[in-house]
């Protein structure tokens, strides 16, 4: 009778939720990202970045014998011109405390949230958003955009990934070894990831990549004809843009 | 006893006769003319009027919300530049398209890709852009607002600079009960739309019993579009002359734009754009989804000549065999589509 006494605590402290926050370093390779600085492509194009808002959902910690604990909800993360770009928390979550194989979640909004009627939605999904896409009901999932410092002149770039063939699925566990180890403590704490913005203008197979010199490049949309193949190449690199920062 | 039974199936041919002449469609009465709603002052109700224009329960039709939606309408300080406002590419005068524009012209002078298209009786479409993709008027209007290349805002910015004009600080709290959002904005322009409404043109008023409203050739024009020969109704079809369908019309062979096809990524969608209403079609050139065709004639043409072969291509669409003279009756009907109390109602112009 004593000895459960004894672990009583300790029972009660891994079973109790510890609150936890989500931040994100956003990064350009391996340099803290900086709105309004001059960065350059691997084919030497240079540019900026003036925005990323991005949905993040479907959020769940694996624990060590794979089973996996969700988090319900779904945010989005917006970073301006104005604002922080490290340790910025998108999301706040109550977990049991205890060791935990890794995290992953989803870059996009869930079918079954994507296509409801936008005028009916509340924040962060709705119209008032600026992620909502009217020609083609659901959301930009992932966005992202810039500027092109071209010897003609500065151009806007963006790319708008959406559709729900272009959710990102992210994840950042490992089972098989204990490189990932996420420690959350009773008293709660952080996870931090790493978002190497930059991944997005790494060349595709047969080094296809974003050419900000043609004009039709320089809005990357869904299905759009002239750049599903590069949206296919940004969406590819952008499943591994994401890192556990140490 | 066999007259008995001649006796029985006498009586039950009689009933049954009755029960027919009972039960047979027959002629509605004339609609009677009753007061035009105040928006519509001047367009009589005649035979289409009297549909109604579905409103979805989440934005009631009120007068303060179509008169705010109205003046935002006509406001280009709605665009980034403020220089673009709805009315920029939806003119009254050209039933609310874009008269003479193959594409319009959005913030910047940043030029769009598609034709804009007619505004008339828009409250009844079931979809909406040129490849149909917008279930409501709420929804289609986010599009234009932020779009790169048209209006250009963030819902943000928009909020900010309409919450910063009195005069729209206080019609948004007294419609909406809140400062004005992008989503209050979208809500009342698509009231206003909701009142373009068109149901006086010549075609109109000969539907409703006067038989000198058409000319003769736009007579001869009607019985063509609605017979198999000219094979117009399968498409353009109901009060709007629209089946809200997206179609391939044989435009090209190799379309740049691929139209539906751009949002759902099927080779059998590519070239596929929605039927669009006739109703004032002669004020809206240039036509098809790109403005690539200059006249209401050469259109007909297009579709007399039977188009550019492609694997989309409607089954519908083949060599017609219409006569010159068969193609201009073709166009009298057209132009008896046209509705000048639409595009000078004082209702839809630009507030004063």
């Amino acid at each position: 009778m004593k000895g459960w006494l004894t672990l009583l605590p300790l029972f009660l402290a891994g079973a109790l939720a510890a609150p936890v926050e989500l931040k994100i370093n956003l990064r350009i390779g391996d340099q803290p990202l900086r709105f309004g600085q001059t960065y350059q492509t691997p084919q030497g194009q240079r540019y900026q970045i003036e925005m990323l808002k991005f949905y993040l959902s479907e959020v769940a910690l694996v624990r060590p014998d794979g089973r996996e604990v969700r988090i319900d909800g779904l945010v989005l993360a917006d970073f301006r011109r104005d604002g922080p770009t490290q340790g910025v928390s998108v999301m706040k979550m109550d977990v049991p405390a205890g060791q935990y194989r890794g995290i992953r979640f989803n870059v996009g909004v869930p079918r079954e949230l994507n296509h409801l009627d936008a005028g009916t939605q509340q924040m962060p999904l709705g119209v008032n958003s600026g992620m909502y896409w009217a020609w083609n009901p659901g959301y930009i999932f992932y966005r992202l955009e810039g500027l092109a410092l071209l010897p003609e002149g500065n151009q806007k770039w963006v790319i708008h990934m959406g559709t729900d063939a272009f959710r990102i699925p992210v994840r950042l566990q490992d089972l098989q070894t204990r490189r990932v180890q996420i420690n959350i403590p009773p008293a709660g704490g952080a996870i931090t990831l790493n978002l190497d913005v930059a991944r997005a203008f790494q060349p595709g197979p047969g080094g296809a990549y974003v050419d900000w010199r043609q004009q039709s490049l320089r809005q990357l949309h869904g299905l759009s004809p002239e750049t599903s193949l590069l949206m296919s190449v940004v969406y590819y690199h952008m499943q591994s843009a994401f890192s556990l920062a140490q | 006893m066999r007259r008995g039974l001649l006796g029985w199936v006498g009586l039950l041919l009689l009933g049954a006769g009755l029960l027919a002449f009972y039960l047979w469609p027959r002629p509605k009465p004339a609609v009677q003319a009753e007061p035009p709603p105040a928006a519509h002052q001047a367009s009589p109700r005649i035979l289409f009027a009297e549909r109604t224009v579905p409103v979805p329960d989440d934005n009631p039709q009120t007068p303060a919300k179509v008169e705010l939606g109205r003046r935002l309408f006509y406001d280009p300080r709605l665009s980034k530049d403020g220089q673009v406002a709805c009315a920029s590419c939806h003119k009254p005068e050209f039933a609310f398209s874009d008269g003479g524009k193959p594409v319009s012209a959005g913030i910047f002078g940043r030029k769009g890709s598609r034709n804009a298209p007619s505004l008339t009786n828009v409250g009844f479409r079931r979809h909406l852009f040129w490849e149909g993709r917008s279930p409501r008027l709420e929804l289609q209007a986010v599009g234009p607002l932020t779009a790169h290349d048209e209006m250009g805002m963030e819902p943000e910015e928009l909020a900010q600079r309409l919450g910063a004009i009195p005069e729209y600080a206080r019609a948004f709290q007294e419609v909406f009960g809140d400062a004005p959002t992008l989503k209050t904005v979208t809500y009342a322009i698509a009231a206003f739309e909701r009142t373009l409404l068109s149901y006086n043109s010549p075609f109109d008023r000969y539907q409703a019993g006067d038989d000198k409203a058409m000319s003769q050739a736009a007579l001869r024009g009607l019985e063509l579009f609605f017979s198999e020969k000219g094979d117009c109704f399968h498409c353009h079809v109901g009060p709007d002359f629209t089946d809200d369908e997206p179609r391939n019309t044989a435009l090209y062979t190799v379309y740049k734009d691929i139209g539906l096809a751009r949002a759902t990524g099927k080779d059998e969608d590519v070239g596929k754009f929605k039927t669009p209403t006739l109703r004032n079609v002669a004020l809206t050139a240039p036509y098809m989804h790109d403005g690539s065709i200059k006249t209401l004639r050469d259109v007909v043409q297009h579709y007399n000549q039977g188009g550019q072969p492609n694997l989309n291509a409607d089954a519908l669409i083949r060599p017609l065999g219409l006569t010159d003279a068969e193609v201009d009756d073709l166009v009298a009907f057209l132009q008896s589509l046209t509705d000048q109390s639409f595009t000078s109602n004082p209702a839809l112009l630009p507030p004063r």
